[in-house]
């Protein structure tokens, strides 16, 4: 390796080659004399710009320039000492995606080795985990639900009737059920349940006098006689008017505005929910930060297909994938969520159940091997960046939520970082001072199986209207019998909120009445999409990030990321 | 020259033993930054090119950029195979990168090799995984296992005091929980010691990662200790090796085995007898189940032990407790040299019993009707024990060895001073223990398996 003259500054710099008319040019090596020439010399490197135009990129030779600026680590620092073509200079200003922050600084991986590969540091994040309402010490499961939905009411009252106040003016009457008169239009703060034929009833199923062969599961459980009554402490009543019962699901607590008729229902004219709570003050980044939320790895799916994918995913966040500008982009990713569904659905096969002793006898749990791979995947990522997994439908934890942790025991290999937290379903944290709020999906999947709504950022909008992350807790989606609190309950606004394994990618940057920001995020299932997602912190945005490799079947159409 | 080296290995690896070199592979391989290795990779592909147009080499690349799709803009990652190269690059709007993939001589079909070929070098490198990546983080440090121990202790406390203080405030219905949370803190440092020397130990074995140098260091220092007290542990679980503890303290080491059991005093240094000996309350149940397992090394052990604790006769007392449950009965102890001595180290090889309580309910049955036992030496006698016993089996050999020994008084004598060495047991253990030294003295003096029966037989005569 030659050296060279170390004084090569900007402003020393050789002078810049003229602007050569818009080009594409095919990205050539350097002379292969080797790769340490005697003069330095600026390389003009033509790359597209975000708008579909050239744009010139200047390479600044030699490693000792890179290190005198520090390498790249900062999107800017390269590109805006370079002279860039004026009317594209905009183009260049903050930048709210993660790809926008990686236009190529000019070296190109497309030649031959060079001295000193630049190294980036990992992105620091403050992190704390508010997860604790969720985790769980000792649990009994001698209770009754009614003290669960008892205090969810007695929680969500006090915000309901201030949400009343507001939009029926302050003289609104609000009555229990116990008080009310007929014909006296009040407001009323109560839990709703939704009657609904076709919900699966064991009580049905078990009875023989009927002799009812137990009911397929079906995609919904919807029908047009579903009918919805609402509850309070003492009393219910059956609501009618302008309620549509078919997107509302039990579990709910609203108020509703109306009066009591002749026959004994509750003519509803207007109803609202809690709304979202007050939010935290925004202690955000000011530089880009990103977290990767990714969700539905299911490994052990014995599928190879979206292995590659995985491996690409956990190469690209560790900086082996990618020209230098990607990987300093993803040192910039800060932290790593899973959310849920790291094993594959069919790693829960019951062959022990329903075969012979004797041909189950030997055969291993599918989810060993599964949580092997897994344990093998976490070890690379938390090598590299702060990880956190959340167990979802199909992990090896308990089925109520909120779900547990997975247990360290299970991950020998990575569990000896630092950098593995192992966190409960439903999950809350402060990263960079911004707070995260998250389930794997259970939630929205259930609400989804009951409501007519089908799209999961809607039935994501809707909970956290709703003041609730998962009204049908203990109907239809197993939950702890909590006591003397519901830590679903939303306290407090959220930055982002997420839920895991949605069908696909949908992002919504949701403003509240009172000036919240929310961004809601609906991760896709990576084995399914093999897509994942990026949030920047410092602005609140998200963009889907997706892997694609080649198959046997592909020819003529690449898969273009769902 | 040294630069050209690289083109050389790659040659040899596409061409001479026919494997997909990926960048990751390479890197791996030649120990160089996965830049470089992507860098190297190209170059070897233009020189061959330009060598030799006819080259059979097969390229994939790997290709990043945007892509404006529903109306957003999504960075999408592709590996591509090379025909593909230009489609992709027309098709995305932004190309942030473009290297080299893999190189290899057949053409691939899917991407299947490729991923199998990662996953190989992964596999073998999953200790220093991010040594040659891109971006370093400082966070990514792994604990040793003396903070590994001390998480797991903060962790249990912070989780008792969060179950304490949790809204889940019934408390459970299963009284397990807080007591036996309760338990599990009281000798964390002698129960943690001993897992810690453990995960020491395992964290080595299963863990590939490089050590820091401290930890080698320590973990060699603790690893042969601990290897042995986990020998030890196997043979007699964690209970034996309380007691065996306890009792080593004023016995001078005479084998190594003693030797091992003062590593286990170091191990766990701060255990107090009482919780000792609380824990092989507790443990000697898993302890049962392991000794079953190594029956022979038992055997083995118990003759050490056996030897060991001729002399003091207290220290006998607890090794007795420790013998009956844990170690087989074998003959193969030889014969005692002092029969007092040796019939009360015949208890403790346990009866081969395959239940934990079985061990325990026999010889409470045996202590029970010791003195009937020691006048009748009928086989129906043991068939009796069984019912008594509630269904719990008990071999052949060691009814055999029961019925055989005459020397059964001397049990009895042994019993008394045992029974208060035994304080802390819980009283359902102590009088079973006794009787397994009843049971066992009984057995030593004609302890060979199949043998004890011939020898009882004349003995009695």
């Amino acid at each position: 390796m030659q050296a060279r003259a170390p004084t090569v500054t900007m402003a020393t710099a050789p002078p810049r080659p003229p602007r050569l008319p818009w080009r594409r040019a095919a990205l050539t090596p350097l002379p292969p004399r080797g790769y340490a020439t005697s003069a330095p010399r600026v390389r003009a490197i033509p790359c597209q710009g975000l708008t579909g135009g050239a744009v010139w990129g200047f390479q600044m030779p030699g490693s000792k320039l890179r290190s005198i600026f520090g390498g790249f680590r900062c999107q800017g620092v390269i590109w805006r000492r370079v002279q860039v073509p004026g009317n594209l200079r905009g183009a260049f200003g903050p930048a709210a995606m993660f790809s926008e922050v990686t236009p190529p600084p000019g070296h190109t991986l497309l030649g031959p080795p060079s001295a000193e590969p630049p190294t980036f540091a990992r992105a620091g994040s403050n992190f704390a985990d508010r997860s604790q309402p969720f985790r769980l010490g000792e649990r009994s499961f001698g209770r009754q639900y009614a003290h669960l939905y008892a205090t969810r009411l007695l929680c969500m009252r006090p915000r309901l009737e201030q949400q009343a106040r507001l939009r029926w003016g302050d003289g609104v009457l609000l009555r229990k059920l116990c008080q009310l008169q007929a014909g006296e239009r009040c407001c009323v703060v109560g839990t709703l349940f939704k009657a609904m034929r076709l919900q699966p009833s064991i009580l049905q199923e078990i009875n023989e006098e009927h002799n009812l062969v137990p009911q397929p599961p079906l995609a919904k459980y919807v029908d047009p006689s579903d009918e919805l009554v609402l509850e309070d402490e003492l009393q219910r009543i059956k609501l009618t008017g302008s309620i549509e019962a078919s997107r509302l699901v039990t579990g709910a607590v609203l108020a509703v505005y109306g009066h009591e008729q002749e026959d004994g229902k509750f003519l509803v004219e207007e109803h609202c929910f809690a709304h979202l709570p007050p939010q935290l003050p925004w202690q955000g980044p000011s530089a880009d930060r990103f977290v990767l939320l990714a969700s539905g790895l299911g490994l052990g799916s014995g599928s190879g297909e979206s292995l590659l994918g995985t491996q690409l995913l956990v190469d690209a966040v560790t900086g082996q994938l990618g020209a230098e500008g990607q990987q300093s982009c993803a040192a910039l990713i800060s932290r790593v969520l899973l959310a849920g569904n790291l094993l594959s659905q069919s790693t829960q096969s019951r062959d022990s159940l329903h075969k012979a002793k004797y041909l189950t006898k030997k055969t291993q749990a599918a989810s060993v091997e599964a949580v092997k791979m897994l344990d093998e995947i976490l070890l690379q990522l938390c090598s590299s960046v702060p990880v956190d997994v959340m167990p979802g439908e199909f992990d090896p934890t308990n089925y109520t939520l909120p779900q547990q942790p997975l247990h360290r025991c299970m991950l020998p290999l990575s569990s000896v970082y630092p950098t593995l937290q192992l966190v409960t379903n439903p999950y809350q944290a402060d990263v960079d001072g911004v707070r995260f709020l998250g389930t794997s999906g259970q939630n929205i999947s259930d609400i989804f199986k009951y409501s007519s709504m089908d799209d999961y950022l809607e039935i994501l909008e809707w909970t956290l209207l709703a003041g609730h992350i998962s009204p049908t807790a203990p109907d239809t989606l197993g939950c702890y019998p909590f006591y003397n609190s519901d830590p679903f309950i939303l306290t407090d606004c959220p930055h982002v909120y997420f839920c895991g394994n949605a069908p696909r990618f949908q992002s919504k940057l949701l403003t509240g009445e009172d000036g919240q920001r929310v961004l809601l995020v609906a991760v896709p299932a990576f084995s399914a999409t093999q897509t994942a997602c990026l949030v920047n912190l410092r602005d609140l945005s998200c963009q889907p990030i997706s892997f694609s490799v080649f198959g046997a079947e592909d020819d003529s159409d690449m898969e273009v990321g769902q | 020259m040294e630069d050209e080296l690289y083109l050389e290995n790659i040659d040899e690896f596409v061409t001479d033993q026919n494997r997909i070199v990926t960048y990751k592979w390479l890197s791996y391989t030649l120990g160089v930054h996965v830049n470089q290795a992507k860098q190297m990779l190209y170059d070897y592909v233009e020189r061959k090119r330009k060598e030799n147009s006819g080259a059979q080499l097969h390229v994939t690349y790997l290709v990043a950029g945007n892509l404006i799709q529903n109306g957003h803009t999504c960075h999408k990652v592709a590996v591509v195979r090379e025909d593909k190269l230009e489609a992709i690059k027309s098709k995305l709007t932004t190309v942030t990168s473009i290297h080299v993939y893999s190189i290899q001589k057949a053409l691939l079909k899917d991407s299947g090799p490729l991923y199998n070929t990662d996953y190989d070098i992964i596999k073998t490198n999953l200790h220093n995984c991010s040594k040659f990546s891109a971006i370093r983080c400082a966070d990514a440090v792994p604990r040793t296992p003396a903070e590994v121990a001390q998480a797991r202790t903060l962790a249990r406390a912070a989780s008792q005091t969060l179950s304490d203080t949790s809204t889940v405030s019934t408390p459970p219905l299963n009284g397990h929980g807080p007591t036996a949370a309760k338990q599990s803190s009281q000798p964390p440092k002698g129960i943690m010691g001993m897992f810690a020397a453990k995960a020491a130990s395992k964290a080595q074995d299963t863990n590939k990662e490089p050590k820091a140098k401290e930890a080698p260091s320590v973990s060699a220092a603790s690893s042969k200790p601990s290897a042995k007290a986990n020998i030890m542990n196997n043979f007699f679980g964690k209970a034996a090796m309380s007691k065996l503890k306890v009792n080593s303290v004023p016995e001078q080491p005479k084998e190594e085995k003693e030797a091992v059991k003062t590593s286990v005093p170091a191990t766990e240094p701060e255990s107090s007898p009482n919780t000792m000996v609380e824990k092989p309350g507790r443990k000697t149940e898993p302890a049962k189940i392991q000794q079953k397992d190594k029956k022979s090394k038992m055997k083995r052990m118990d003759k050490s032990d056996n030897e060991e604790e001729r002399e003091p006769e207290n220290q006998k007392k607890k090794r007795k407790r420790i013998k009956q449950l844990e170690s087989d009965s074998s003959d193969e102890e030889g014969v005692p040299a002092s029969p007092t001595l040796q019939e009360e180290k015949a208890p403790s090889p346990p009866p081969l019993v395959p239940a934990l309580k079985a061990e325990l309910e026999p010889a409470s049955a045996e202590a029970s009707t010791g003195g009937k036992k020691r006048k009748r030496k009928r086989v129906l006698k043991s068939k009796m024990f069984v019912d008594e016993e509630e269904g719990c089996m008990v071999t052949e050999k060691v009814y055999e060895s029961e019925s055989c020994t005459d020397s059964e008084d001397d049990f009895a004598k042994t019993k008394p001073p045992a029974a208060p060495k035994q304080p802390a047991l819980p009283v359902k253990k102590e009088p079973k223990e006794e009787r397994k030294n009843q049971k066992k003295g009984a057995a030593t003096a004609s302890r060979a398996n199949k043998q004890v029966s011939i020898m009882g037989f004349f003995q009695k005569k």
